[in-house]
């Protein structure tokens, strides 16, 4: 632990520079991660063959090692922060589009027969109804891709996307464990934090069921 | 204000509705009810579009609802449910305020008309800010009431509303729909599988059985003239106090101790014991009634048993009718010490007795619903 604090103070300008990278690649991820899969959750709450085929599909993306997909992508699209946004990005869609397509699913049908009933159209029970009741859910799916994102973004530096991966591995190849704490510790900190701002947003997105258990 | 012409539906091979025609009138309270699976709630989704026909066509305002958009049809028609199915992620203002909204009325006349409803039902400016689950279930069916009223529809469809409510509540809320539709006259179209409900609140109920109106009629017909079989069972078993216990027909007995005027009295005492009855009643040969004896007449003429009964000065207390009220007669009974009253036709022929024992029989009748009392 004593290296960890020698190279911390020694390496701090580079570490920041790393996780501000770290969040970068994280962040470009899990942005276009919900601007695809948001939208195709709710598209495939209305169809439901394709909504099962998109689902399995996924699901086996998911179980593809990231190694083996971030190769793949380097032979694609060469190397650099490119193909490392490309392979975090496929791999944050599953947990948001399963977490909006349930979530849609998932509003009770009572308020679906309501909203129809008093003439919304399909696009206003979506804003004013489905989507906000959703809401916690989604941000949930969102909350999870994000952790997952921001541990496997270490990985992305295998092929030269930078980040706090690049400390592991320089640390690792030099046997350098103080180096490799330079870039662990920071981007689970960084995991918890974002963790937790996210559960505060659910917190909020719910405010209306904290009484519900109560009635 | 809505007319079904010839309305078929049908899922599948299924046939939910057959070949419905129904008239429902401006400003009329209609219930429609019948056992499960009768197509009673078909018959109200029919009407905002909710499900299509299958054959036939149903008019709303004149207009063939076919040819409206389903989504302005709706706003003009207040709808709701047994679910209630407020949005949770809403205050109550905003729930009450959605359809406004929607039709884009500006902040300041939703605020008033959302004040003016909760006035209508006596809830207070409080609740506004809260958010549904915070509201106990009959507050909450208010509230979806009141979403529906919010842009003054002309037409409203309930679907059971009281149906998940417990016992007093429902009887509130069924109160203060009687109430509103005094004051508001909207066109109401009511489904419930409750005869006591539909008793209470209808102009008109339809009773419906396989998809077909089995009747339509005023709540008073249907208790007196029960077209058929079905419909006297129907209300039978949803029979009310004081259904059938209306009128002194409900509450006699049509088995009236009488005795021609030559019996004797001996002979007459001898009937009185053996039939447990406190009197008599003397009648002639077409059984018009000629007066009552009781034990104070035979008193009166201690140790001349041999005579008749006619020649016995007769007593002549009052008489009923058939549709005459249950309750004056009881009430009248009580409070002159009666035992018995004579039941009489238009012609004075006796049909019938009211005691005290044909009252009780039929009261414990209503009270327990006891089906052979």
């Amino acid at each position: 632990m004593a290296d960890f604090f020698v190279e911390f103070q020694k390496n701090l300008p580079e570490i920041l520079r790393a996780l501000l990278q770290h969040i970068g690649i994280s962040a470009a991820a899990i942005l276009l991660g919900m601007i695809v899969a948001i939208p195709v959750g709710i598209w495939l709450t209305y169809h439901e063959k394709p909504a099962k085929v998109v689902m399995a599909v996924f699901g086996v993306v998911n179980t593809i090692p990231s190694i083996v997909l971030l190769g793949a992508a380097m032979i694609l699209l060469g190397i650099g922060y490119i193909p490392a946004v490309a392979v975090l990005f496929l791999y944050s869609l599953l947990p948001i589009l399963r977490a909006t397509y349930t979530g849609i699913c998932e509003v009770s049908p009572k308020c679906i027969k309501a909203a129809t009933g008093m003439g919304m159209s399909k696009m206003q029970m979506l804003r004013l109804v489905q989507i906000p009741l959703a809401l916690p859910a989604i941000i949930t799916g969102i909350r999870l891709s994000t952790i997952y994102i921001i541990s496997w973004a270490t990985l992305a530096a295998f092929i030269g996307g930078g980040g706090l991966g690049d400390l592991i591995w320089m640390g690792l190849q030099s046997y350098n464990f103080g180096l490799v704490f330079c870039g662990a510790i920071p981007a689970t900190v960084l995991s918890l934090v974002v963790s937790a701002l996210l559960n505060l947003v659910i917190k909020r997105a719910s405010r209306h069921k904290s009484e519900e258990a109560a009635v | 204000m809505v007319r079904f012409e010839n309305v078929s539906m049908a899922y599948g091979t299924h046939e939910v509705l057959k070949n419905l025609n129904l008239h429902i009138g401006e400003g009329q309270l209609v219930v429609l009810i019948g056992p499960s699976g009768c197509g009673k709630t078909t018959t109200l989704q029919l009407i905002n579009r909710l499900i299509r026909p299958t054959a036939g066509s149903i008019f709303v305002d004149g207009k063939d609802i076919s040819q409206v958009d389903p989504v302005d049809l709706r706003r003009g028609i207040g709808y709701v449910i047994q679910e209630i199915g407020l949005f949770p992620h809403m205050t109550i203002q905003q729930n009450i305020e959605v359809v406004p909204k929607l039709l884009g009325w500006d902040e300041n006349r939703r605020k008033e008309r959302t004040l003016e409803l909760l006035k209508l039902v006596n809830m207070d400016e409080k609740y506004l800010s809260s958010y549904p689950s915070e509201l106990s279930g009959g507050q909450q069916q208010r509230i979806g009431l009141l979403r529906a009223l919010a842009v003054e529809p002309p037409i409203i469809l309930m679907d059971e509303p009281f149906g998940a409510l417990d016992p007093i509540t429902r009887e509130s809320l069924q109160e203060e729909i009687k109430s509103l539709q005094q004051k508001l006259k909207k066109t109401i179209v009511f489904v419930t599988h409750d005869m006591d409900e539909a008793l209470k609140l209808a102009d008109t109920i339809v009773l419906m059985k396989d998809g077909e109106i089995v009747q339509a009629a005023t709540p008073k017909q249907l208790l007196s003239n029960p077209a058929n079989e079905f419909v006297e069972q129907f209300i039978g078993r949803h029979r009310i106090y004081g259904g059938k216990a209306d009128t002194v027909s409900d509450v006699m007995s049509d088995k009236a101790a009488c005795v021609l005027p030559e019996l004797s009295l001996v002979e007459s005492v001898e009937l009185m014991r053996q039939k447990h009855v406190p009197s008599l009643f003397v009648v002639d040969d077409n059984h018009h009634l000629l007066g009552q004896i009781t034990i104070e007449e035979i008193r009166q003429v201690y140790g001349r048993e041999n005579i008749p009964v006619g020649e016995v000065p007769l007593y002549h207390g009052p008489t009923a009718v058939k549709d005459e009220s249950a309750k004056e007669v009881f009430d009248m009974m009580m409070e002159n010490h009666i035992d018995a009253v004579p039941v009489l036709d238009e012609e004075n022929r006796v049909v019938g007795v009211v005691t005290r024992s044909s009252m009780v029989k039929s009261l414990a009748h209503v009270v327990w619903r006891d089906e052979n009392g």
